[in-house]
């Protein structure tokens, strides 16, 4: 066998207590910034689609400032403006930038996704006698939601990867744990690829317990 | 039953509604016919609320509406409306699209509801297909499921605009069928169609609208045989 196999194998061996230990945090950092995430996300995508000119404009603000900014910035930021003044872990600083981050890609997506259905829905529930509340919550987004699964399920995923960046404020999570093994164990390609490969099982776990649920709602509707 | 006065309508610079007057009597079926782009649709939708008119003034049951101050909605589940496209609820089963409306809005009991919706759905000839979902259902009867749907609110007036012309001839018929049988029944209804041969035996008054205004209110014999507007001449003669 090359030698190769042997070190990865070795650091693999060295290394899995600590990494199953990380990949927890790591799924809660996931957890936490999906579904802040998806509450910001659905806040500001009714903002953004009210008759209210001022709630439209600071929904844009927050989009587009979001959006625009990197999110590794945006962890610092959030970081140094909220633990510094209020006294907060590190691991809470990092889990709320992600929900921060997500939630304007997530209000993106639900406000695609609501106005993407087709207006006579809307037109035949208020033909019926419901009031606009009853037609968004009962006939509009429940539509919308379906729709959003998909996008979702991809920002889950992205949030999963982007979860590393939080290593910057000194989160235990699995990058960090890579991170530091390298720089201690001078074994910087082994520790990076088998960080590597925790990220990918993850995801691929991710993409499958999707689709099995993709495939119920087909199932669900038919 | 529903009486317009002076409906004014416009989008933007389009006058789409130039003074009409119509007057629906209770358990009169008057049909609605006019070339594409008349107004015939934007009419139907000033009826229940879905535009609002610019002037002018809608009385529904004797009741004029005023829009800044009553509560649409409650109007609105009076006028039962019936579009081209059917629009039913496709993540609810053919059932819920019946009963969704009597339980949100008259907070009717569940099982009165179904109960109430499978008479509905009888009447139709769909209770079979109450469990299935629209997206499984035919032209034909995804419309009459939405006229079900449409009478489980129990309406006084009932508007159709273009209910057939969606549909694949065949399934024209059996959809017209169940309009034939509201009619007698008694129901008031405002419909907009091309099928000359339902105006003929069901309507008591066929309409002329053209580029918004009404130039001719006649019983079937006489709007068919002696028009008195040329633009009507010129419309029975395409459609004859
Ligand atoms: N929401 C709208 N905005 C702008 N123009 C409209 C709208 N709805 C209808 N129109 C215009 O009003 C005119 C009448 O339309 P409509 O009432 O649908 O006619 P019909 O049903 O007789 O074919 C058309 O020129 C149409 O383009
Ligand atoms: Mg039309």
């Amino acid at each position: 066998m090359p030698e190769i196999f042997v070190t990865v194998f070795d650091v693999f061996m060295r290394t899995y207590p600590g990494f199953l230990e990380a990949s927890v945090v790591t799924l809660e950092l996931t957890a936490i910034g999906v579904i802040l995430g998806t509450v910001i996300g659905l806040v500001f995508a009714l903002m953004k689609i009210s008759g209210s000119k001022i709630l439209r404009g600071i929904a844009n603000v927050y989009i587009t400032v979001i959006r625009g900014t990197p999110l590794i910035v945006q962890i610092m930021f959030l970081y140094f403006g909220i633990v510094e003044i209020y006294t907060m872990s590190n691991f809470w600083a990092g889990a709320i930038a992600l929900g921060v981050h997500n939630g304007a890609y997530i209000a993106e997506i639900f406000r695609g996704a609501i106005q993407g259905i087709d207006p006579g829905q809307r037109e035949a529930s208020l033909s019926l006698g419901m009031n606009r509340k009853q037609t968004m919550q009962r006939i509009v987004f429940p539509q919308a939601l379906r729709r959003s699964i998909p996008p979702l399920g991809n920002q889950f995923i992205i949030t999963l990867k982007d979860s590393s960046l939080v290593y910057i404020i000194g989160v235990a999570e699995i990058f960090s744990l890579a991170n530091r093994e390298a720089a201690q164990s001078y074994q910087a390609f082994e520790s990076f690829l088998v960080v590597a490969l925790y990220y990918l099982v993850l995801v691929m776990i991710f993409t499958f317990l999707l689709r099995l649920y993709e495939n119920k709602l087909d199932v669900d509707k038919a | 039953m529903i009486v317009g006065k002076n409906i004014h309508k416009s989008f933007g610079d389009l006058e789409v509604l130039k003074g009409v007057d119509l007057h629906v009597k209770p358990q009169e079926v008057v049909v609605l016919v006019g070339v594409s782009g008349s107004g015939k649709s934007t009419l139907l939708r000033c009826f229940n609320f879905l535009e609002m008119i610019n002037s002018g003034e809608i009385t529904i049951d004797g009741h004029t509406i005023n829009p800044k101050k009553e509560d649409l909605a409650k109007i609105r589940a009076e006028v039962g409306m019936v579009f081209q496209h059917f629009n039913l609820f496709p993540h609810k089963s053919v059932l819920e699209n019946v009963i969704e409306a009597p339980i949100t809005v008259k907070k009717m009991k569940k099982e009165e509801a179904k109960k109430l919706g499978m008479n509905l759905l009888r009447k139709v000839g769909l209770e079979d297909k109450a469990d299935v979902y629209p997206s499984k259902l035919s032209g034909g009867q995804k419309q009459r499921v939405a006229i079900a749907r449409s009478l489980a609110m129990e309406p006084k007036v009932m508007l159709f605009d273009e209910p057939t012309s969606a549909l694949d001839p065949e399934l024209v018929g059996e959809v017209l069928q169940v309009m034939k049988q509201l009619a007698e029944e008694g129901m008031t209804m405002v419909v907009v169609t091309h099928e000359m041969k339902f105006a003929k035996e069901v309507a008591d008054r066929i309409i002329m609208i053209d580029q918004g205004t009404i130039i001719e209110s006649a019983d079937p014999k006489n709007f068919f045989e002696n028009p008195q507007n040329e633009r009507t001449k010129q419309f029975i003669q395409l459609v004859e």
